[in-house]
């Protein structure tokens, strides 16, 4: 994978790009070196782990909401060796925490600045990648509720009993022009036996 | 006390029979048999027959 990464940087790369990768070496820090991530402690996002929208009061005061901590596919992207901290990822030091060497502002920066050089997977994973964030977004789907992978929405009558409406109109137009004629027939209404209930 | 007459008349309800919803209120003599006629329904933007349709819907 080395030579891949090497070869990928080149002399014309924004200067600060170069300072980062200089600093930071890809080999040694980028998603492509992260080590696969166990699928026992990172369960992936698929429709079975995601919460119901069926659930009642799932929003109110004093229901269980989910741990911002637990194991989550975006969250496993975000990985850092204990010897060689993730740049992009806050740490603990005993019971200390310290922020990011590089705040969110500049990953940002960063991570465009690369995007524009297809280079995005040689810088450190974090959370303005595109790949956590694409991640996430399945995860959670967006902050409409129902929309996310496997997630659905009662939604309103209307639009629960639209598809049965418009196929009964469907089908009383194709009708239509045997059912007049059958009127015309029975004297217009007179021997019509089949009045419809209000 | 007497009974207080019935109406000579009476209002209608005439439904649309191409199962839109859509209908139309019409006033008909009491003894007149139920109506039924062919009409403009707007959401099917047609002519479509509409028939009278009562409470119980029992028409004679």
């Amino acid at each position: 994978m080395e030579p891949v990464i090497k070869g990928s940087i080149s002399k014309n790369l924004p200067e600060r790009l170069l300072r980062f990768f200089n600093r930071y070496p890809p080999e040694k820090y980028s998603s492509l070196v992260r080590p696969k991530p166990d699928p026992e402690t990172t369960p992936t996002a698929d429709s079975s782990t995601l919460p119901s929208p069926y659930i009642a009061n799932r929003d109110a005061k004093g229901a269980h909401k989910e741990d911002p901590r637990a194991p989550s596919a975006a969250r496993g992207l975000l990985w850092s060796r204990p010897n060689l901290p993730n740049p992009f990822l806050p740490r603990k030091i005993g019971k200390r925490w310290v922020g990011a060497e590089i705040g969110l502002r500049r990953q940002a920066e960063l991570v465009k600045m690369a995007k524009k050089y297809n280079i995005e997977a040689l810088l450190p994973p974090g959370r303005k990648s595109t790949e956590f964030k694409q991640t996430r977004l399945a995860e959670r789907g967006l902050t409409v509720k129902g929309t996310g992978v496997g997630q659905k929405v009662k939604g309103h009558r209307w639009e629960r009993t639209m598809e049965t409406r418009l196929e009964d109109r469907r089908k009383a137009m194709m009708e239509m022009p045997e059912t007049v004629r059958m009127w015309k027939q029975r004297g217009h209404g007179r021997g019509w036996k089949k009045w419809p209930k209000r | 006390m007497a009974k207080k007459s019935k109406s000579r008349t009476v209002a209608v309800r005439l439904i649309s029979m191409a199962m839109t919803g859509y209908y139309r209120t019409m006033i008909r003599p009491r003894t007149h048999r139920p109506l039924s006629m062919l009409k403009y329904d707007p959401v099917v933007k047609k002519q479509v027959l509409f028939l009278e349709a009562t409470k119980g819907g029992r028409n004679k």
